[in-house]
C-alpha cells in the first residue's frame, strides 16, 4: 500500500507544478503546444525515473561531500541519452523542444527528488516516486498547454497518425485567438489562476 | 589522504560509468541523427529550389555563407542560387537555406537547424514567416528591423526580435553575395 502511495502522491497531493511549484521555467516555456508538453513530459519521466533508480542504488556509496556533483553527473548523463534518442527517433519533437531539452539537467524537479527522496530511500520506492512525479509533471504541463493552445491559437497539436494530420482546429477560435495566452505573460497569468484554484481545492479538502 | 582519494575515486567511477552509457547510446544513435540531418537538408534544398535543377555544391565565403549551389533552368543556364547561411538567434547558431534570383531577390527561404524558443523564435520555421521577405533583395531592400515591416508582420514577429534580426541580416548578406557573383557559378 505504501508503494502505491509513492506512485500516486505526485499526481495531485504533491503535484510538482501546482503544489510544490518546481520546474516552472519549462512549464511556462514549453506549454505552447500539447505535443511539446507530451514530448517534454516523456523526457522528464524517463530522466526522473532513471536518475532516481541510479541515485538510490548508489546512495550508500556516494559520500555526502560529493553528493550534489554526483547527482548532477548522473542526471546530465540521462538527459544526454534522452537528447540523443529523441534526435534520432523523434526529430520533430527534438527540434520543437529546442533548448529546453538539455535544460532538463537543471530542472528543479529532478535534482529536488534526488536530494529529497532517492538519496534516502530504496530503489523500488524511488522508481515509483520518479514515475509518479514525472506523470504529475506531464499532466500539469499538458493541461496548461491544452488551455494555452486552445485559447491562444484555436487549435490542438498532437502527433500525426495515419490520415490524421495531428492538428485539431477549433472553429471560431482559430480565426480570432486570444493571442496573449500563447505569450509568456499569458502563461504566467494562467499559472496564477490554476495555482489559486489548486490552493482553494487543497484548503477546502483540509477543512472537510 | 585516503578519504580524499576514496572520494575522488568514487566520483571518477560514477563519471566513467555515465560516460560509457552516453558513448554506447551515441554509437547507436549517431548514424540515425546524421541521416535525419541530411534528409532535412535535402528536403530544404528541394523546397527552396522552386522546381529548378539543383547543381553541384560549392564553398561559400568561408564565414557566414557556408555553401553555394547554382540552380539551372530548362536551357541549362544558371538562373538562381541556393545559399546555406549561418546566423545567430536568441538560442545560438541558426542555419537558413535560401534561394535567390541572379539580381539578389529572394525566391524561397527555410530555417533549418536552430535552438530558438518554442512558441516565439521557433515560429520562424513556419512557412508564413518567410513570406515577408519573398521577392525582396533586388530593387526593393530586405527588411532589417521591425520598423521596416507592415503592422501585421511586425505583430507576427513580436516577442522574437533577435530571431528576426538574425534571419533578416543573413538573408541580406546572402542577397549581397548573390549580387556580387553576377551570374557566375
Amino acid at each position: 500500500m505504501s508503494h502505491m502511495k509513492e506512485l500516486t502522491k505526485g499526481l495531485f497531493k504533491e503535484n510538482p507544478t501546482f503544489i510544490i511549484m518546481l520546474g516552472m521555467c519549462p512549464t511556462l516555456s514549453v506549454s505552447t503546444q500539447v505535443s511539446n508538453a507530451l514530448g517534454m513530459g516523456a523526457a522528464v519521466i524517463f530522466v526522473l525515473t532513471c536518475s532516481n533508480i541510479f541515485i538510490s542504488l548508489l546512495r550508500k556509496i556516494i559520500p555526502d561531500s560529493i553528493r550534489i556533483p554526483s547527482y548532477i553527473v548522473i542526471i546530465a548523463s540521462f538527459v544526454t541519452v534522452v537528447e540523443m534518442v529523441m534526435h534520432a527517433f523523434v526529430p520533430a519533437i527534438y527540434e520543437a523542444l529546442g533548448v529546453y531539452l538539455p535544460l532538463i539537467v537543471v530542472n528543479c524537479i529532478i535534482l529536488g527528488r534526488a536530494e529529497a527522496f532517492a538519496g534516502k530511500n530504496g530503489v523500488l520506492d524511488s522508481a515509483l516516486d520518479g514515475i509518479g512525479m514525472g506523470i504529475g509533471f506531464t499532466m500539469s504541463l499538458s493541461f496548461i498547454a491544452l488551455i494555452r493552445e486552445v485559447l491562444g491559437a484555436g487549435k490542438i497539436t498532437l502527433f500525426p497518425v495515419g490520415s490524421f494530420s495531428g492538428t485539431i482546429t477549433i472553429p471560431g477560435l482559430s480565426e480570432s485567438p486570444i493571442r496573449v495566452v500563447a505569450l509568456a505573460a499569458g502563461a504566467l497569468l494562467l499559472m496564477g489562476y490554476l495555482k489559486a484554484f489548486f490552493q482553494w481545492k487543497t484548503s477546502r479538502g483540509k477543512k472537510a | 589522504m585516503t578519504r580524499y582519494l576514496k572520494t575522488a575515486f568514487i566520483l571518477f567511477a560514477i563519471s566513467a560509468v555515465c560516460t560509457a552509457l552516453c558513448a554506447v547510446v551515441n554509437e547507436v544513435t549517431a548514424p540515425m541523427i546524421a541521416a535525419n540531418v541530411e534528409k532535412d537538408r535535402i528536403a530544404a534544398l528541394e523546397a527552396v529550389s522552386s522546381g529548378l535543377a539543383i547543381g553541384e555544391e560549392g564553398e561559400g565565403n568561408g564565414s557566414d555563407i557556408v555553401s553555394v549551389i547554382p540552380l539551372s533552368d530548362e536551357s541549362g543556364a544558371v538562373s538562381a542560387y541556393i545559399l546555406e547561411l549561418k546566423t545567430t538567434g536568441y538560442g545560438g547558431e541558426m542555419t537558413v537555406i535560401a534561394s535567390y534570383r541572379i539580381d539578389g531577390s529572394l525566391m524561397e527561404a527555410k530555417l533549418t537547424t536552430n535552438s530558438e524558443t518554442p512558441g516565439l523564435g521557433k515560429k520562424a520555421e513556419e512557412s508564413w514567416y518567410m513570406e515577408m521577405f519573398k521577392g525582396l533583395g533586388g530593387d526593393t531592400p530586405l527588411p532589417l528591423s521591425k520598423s521596416d515591416l507592415s503592422a501585421d508582420d511586425s505583430a507576427a514577429v513580436s516577442g522574437a526580435s533577435i530571431t528576426f534580426g538574425g534571419i533578416s541580416s543573413a538573408l541580406k548578406n546572402g542577397s549581397d553575395y548573390v549580387k556580387s557573383l553576377g551570374g557566375a557559378v
